[in-house]
């Protein structure tokens, strides 16, 4: 290219132009005096000068030019050749598992949908590219009457780059602002999420921000596996059907007993799911923040309460476990206890000696002071921390409780745990730990997540087969016999422990504020279930005599949640009175577990009787 | 001869430019359909997101035993009614007599949950061909299925693409309008009267995939003359003030039919 420039112009800078070239004839022993007349000298060396200095020129611009395009080539050929391009050029078609959602949907585990996003319109606007911010405002909230006119215009004529107007317009919302066409306002698709089953479901799915980020529940829990993995969604154990049985009740029984709250959970005792979790008063997930904020306080995980009289399972379940004590013992249930300033006393008093039996048949304080006393300080803290009442309870919930253990653990705060005072431990502590002490001694983690067949369970032996069955028989005699009858449910041979804890306000315990619960299981051959319930300072009224204890408030919504869940869950009705049922859940009051003994000699008991199904006289089975 | 060469590969290179250009114009035309597609898909999606949000908040359990309560005659289910399967006597072999009385030797069957009404239709429609006028009496019980036209069509059930066609479609009223949906000649098919008689409708699914069991094993023993326990239980019927009530309550829950994602936005709480 630029010799070609350079030999353009003309034959004349030919001999001259170059010192070194070949074409310059040899008998010239100086390149410019000889060929060259002495006249033209001086024209020649100008023309020379002008040439040397064009040919520089055009070297200079040319090696611009040569860089500058051979930059681009290079560019080019990168870009097109080697870089495989901006855009992939091949279109593909969306995969059938492929979501548009950026966050995962929540169901629960019979697949029902309990959270899930939603794709809506949201409007905003560039305030430099309104024109006539009055004019724009004044169409804006004829099409939006919601929206303030004096807010939209402020926003209008400020003068940042970006405001919203309106988050989540309907599509007839969006549609009627399209149709005014004012420039400079825009939408934005965005997602919101949407919580089909409501307050049902408040405390255990949480909810998010405006933002679409977890703030509390499992929304929170989960929020980074929410985002990670949109296609899949997040499979809870909770089930819906039993989460609105045990509202529903729960609801009836704050509401009869004037109870300023209540929580309920029904637990799984094989896997350790958490089937329904119910925490009142509960909120809706779609406007947290318009009210109280005590709604949103999770009672059944977070909540720390003393639990009273239920904690007398463990303090029965350790006296079993620790070899010392057996069914049939009696302890002293008269005489009131004294450590120091403090005098222990039962609340109604038998004035007599008790077995074990009965000291968890009426809920004596006395005799469960006794048994610990015999137990010992050491081996009650052993136990309790590994029934797990010494940390959070693991639950995927951020809202988890850390348990209030005495510290030092000293002899008085052994007497007051034995019937459940001094430590203060959420619900769901208590129905894990529950849990472990009647499906045979196996401790599972609870989880509100649901598990996979043929998973494996992570598990811990806590006690001993032996005690676990005493400890079934024992929550029967409670139901059938004892503080818990309300409970009794035909044919679901319900167990359970009924529970009144005196609240503590400052430093001392009042008298009418109460936490009254009942932890109830079934069926009692072979427990499955649990069903607790709570309430938090239920009051006295006439049908009950004026009493709020956990017989008379929990026990009874315990029985009707188990009557409806019982068939939902699948649990097959048994006839109580059959011999092969008695041989694993009787008990009597004097720790005796032979029930042909009890039984009138001479006939055995009618055998339609106890059967749950009425017009099946051929059931009957010899005794 | 140099002329034919150019000739020759002048053609081929023109011949291989209009290929190419053809095959460019319909890869783009492809890829523009492809898109479109991808764009439809998506929407669908976004549809049925919506529809199964509607679905679940529609099923809400709370909102059902509502609704059950005020228009339905069902009750909570109670351990009584349920049974292990193994207590079930075996029926005697010879004893399939036609007429409809209970073996002696046999208990009677448990009572079971069912509409009142909707037992003695079932029985009626299992027994359709030895009693052809069965089906008028069960016009008199109250509840009969609709879509079915009298006897006729239990006795000989339409092939599925005809039942189809019958089975009320309900649309959705305001869907994102994308093609198939908004199209004209199917929302005719909306029928607001399918919707409404909750009770009404209720055995029209059932009834036809049930009487052709039920013809073997239920009719020779089922007791239709003796009542059974449910049967006989006085019928909550949904009269106008008990209906009234829970009306008035479930306000916050009926859903407009116009504007039915306009609906979950806005209980989105987009207003608040």
């Amino acid at each position: 290219m630029s010799g070609q420039d350079l030999g353009g112009p003309a034959g004349y800078g030919q001999p001259g132009a170059s010192t070194g070239s070949t074409y310059v004839p040899s008998p010239a022993p100086s390149p410019f005096p000889p060929p060259a007349p002495q006249p033209s000298v001086k024209p020649r060396t100008s023309l020379a000068v002008a040439l040397e200095q064009s040919r520089y020129r055009l070297m200079v611009t040319a090696a611009v030019v040569t860089t500058v395009f051979t930059a681009i080539s290079v560019k080019l050929a990168m870009a097109t050749l080697l870089a495989g391009g901006g855009d992939p050029r091949q279109h593909v078609a969306l995969e059938i598992g492929e979501t548009t959602n950026n966050r995962a949907d929540i169901i629960d585990r019979n697949g029902n949908l309990l959270a899930t996003s939603l794709v809506t319109q949201s409007l905003y606007a560039d305030p430099k590219l309104v024109s006539r911010p009055e004019e724009a405002a004044q169409k804006l909230v004829s099409a939006l009457p919601d929206l303030d006119y004096k807010d939209v215009l402020a926003k209008l004529s400020g003068d940042r780059r970006f405001v919203w107007l309106k988050r989540n317009l309907t599509p007839k919302q969006q549609a009627a602002v399209h149709r005014l066409g004012i420039p400079g306002v825009a939408f934005e698709q965005e997602e919101r999420r949407f919580y089909p089953a409501g307050p049902l479901t408040a405390h255990i799915v949480g909810f998010t921000g405006i933002d679409n980020n977890g703030l509390a529940g499992m929304e929170q829990g989960f929020n980074k596996r929410l985002i990670e993995e949109p296609g899949t969604p997040l499979q809870l154990s909770i089930d819906l059907r039993l989460q609105h049985v045990l509202k529903k009740e729960l609801t009836a029984t704050v509401q009869e007993f004037s109870a300023i709250g209540a929580a309920g959970i029904v637990f799984d005792v094989r896997n350790g799911e958490v089937l329904s979790m119910v925490s009142l008063p509960d909120f809706d997930p779609q406007d947290p923040t318009g009210l109280n904020p005590e709604t949103l306080f999770n009672r059944a995980t977070l909540g720390v309460y003393e639990m009273g009289s239920t904690f007398k399972i463990f303090n029965s379940a350790l006296a079993f476990e620790s070899g010392k004590i057996r069914v049939s013992d009696m302890f002293d249930a008269a005489h009131p206890v004294k450590v120091g300033r403090f005098t222990i006393n039962d609340y109604h008093s038998l004035h007599r000696a008790l077995t074990v039996a009965e000291v968890f048949q009426h809920s004596s304080n006395l005799g469960s002071v006794r048994m610990i006393q015999l137990i010992g300080v050491a081996a009650q803290k052993a136990f309790m921390t590994k029934m797990g009442f010494t940390r959070p309870t693991g639950l995927e919930l951020p809202e988890n409780g850390w348990p209030l253990v005495p510290n030092p653990w000293r002899e008085i705060n052994s007497y007051t745990i034995s019937f459940g005072h001094g430590i203060s431990v959420s619900p769901m502590h208590t129905v894990a730990a529950a849990a472990s002490v009647i499906n045979g001694g196996f401790f599972h983690k609870p989880t509100l997540l649901k598990r996979k067949p043929g998973e494996e369970i992570p598990t811990e032996q806590v006690v001993s087969r032996q005690t676990s069955d005493m400890m079934r028989r024992m929550f029967r005699f409670v139901v059938t016999e004892g503080t818990g009858r309300t409970a009794a449910v035909k044919g679901y041979l319900v167990g359970g422990k009924t529970g009144t804890a005196d609240k503590q306000k400052g430093k001392h315990y009042e008298k009418n504020s109460r936490m009254s619960s009942f932890l109830g299981a079934f069926p009692m051959n072979d427990p499955r279930y649990i069903v607790y319930v709570l309430v938090d300072e239920p009051k006295g009224i006439a049908r009950t005599g004026g009493f709020a204890t956990g017989g008379t408030v929990g026990a009874p919504t315990v029985g009707r949640i188990i009557k409806q869940i019982g068939p939902l869950l699948n649990v097959p009705t048994l006839d109580e009175n059959a011999p092969e049922i008695l041989n694993t859940t009787y008990l009597n009051a004097a720790g005796s577990t032979n029930w042909q003994q009890s039984l009138p000699p001479v006939t055995a008991p009618p055998p339609s009787k106890g059967s749950t199904v009425a017009s099946f006289p051929t059931q009957t089975k010899p005794r | 001869m140099k002329g034919k060469t150019w000739l020759f590969w002048g053609g081929l290179i023109a011949a291989a430019g209009g290929v190419l250009f053809q095959t460019s114009y319909d890869v783009q035309d492809l890829e523009e359909k492809l898109a479109g597609l991808n764009r439809k898909i998506i929407q669908e999606q976004e549809s049925i997101q919506v529809l199964k949000a509607e679905w679940s908040y529609l099923n809400d359990p709370t909102k059902l035993e509502q609704m059950a309560q005020a228009y339905l005659a069902l009750q909570p289910t109670e351990p009584r009614q349920y049974m292990a399967t193994d207590m079930i006597p075996m029926r005697p072999a010879d004893a399939v007599p036609p007429a409809v009385q209970t073996p002696p030797g046999l208990a009677p069957l448990p009572p079971m949950v069912r509409a009142p009404g909707t037992g003695n239709s079932q029985l009626a429609a299992a027994r359709a061909p030895a009693v052809p006028n069965a089906a008028n009496n069960s016009g008199t019980t109250g509840i009969v299925p609709v879509g079915l036209p009298a006897g006729a069509a239990l006795v000989k059930p339409l092939p599925m693409d005809k039942a189809l066609e019958r089975a009320p479609v309900v649309v959705p009223a305001s869907l994102p309008a994308s093609g198939a949906l908004a199209d004209p000649s199917r929302a005719n098919r909306i029928k607001p009267a399918a919707l409404v008689p909750g009770s009404a409708r209720a055995p029209a699914e059932k009834s036809t995939d049930r009487a052709a069991p039920a013809a073997g094993k239920l009719a020779p023993t089922a007791p239709t003359s003796r009542p059974t326990e449910l049967a006989s239980r006085p019928t909550p019927a949904p009269a106008p003030k008990v209906a009234a009530a829970p009306a008035a309550q479930q306000q916050p829950y009926q859903p407009k039919p116009t504007d039915s994602l306009g609906m979950l936005v806005a209980r989105l709480g987009a207003n608040r």
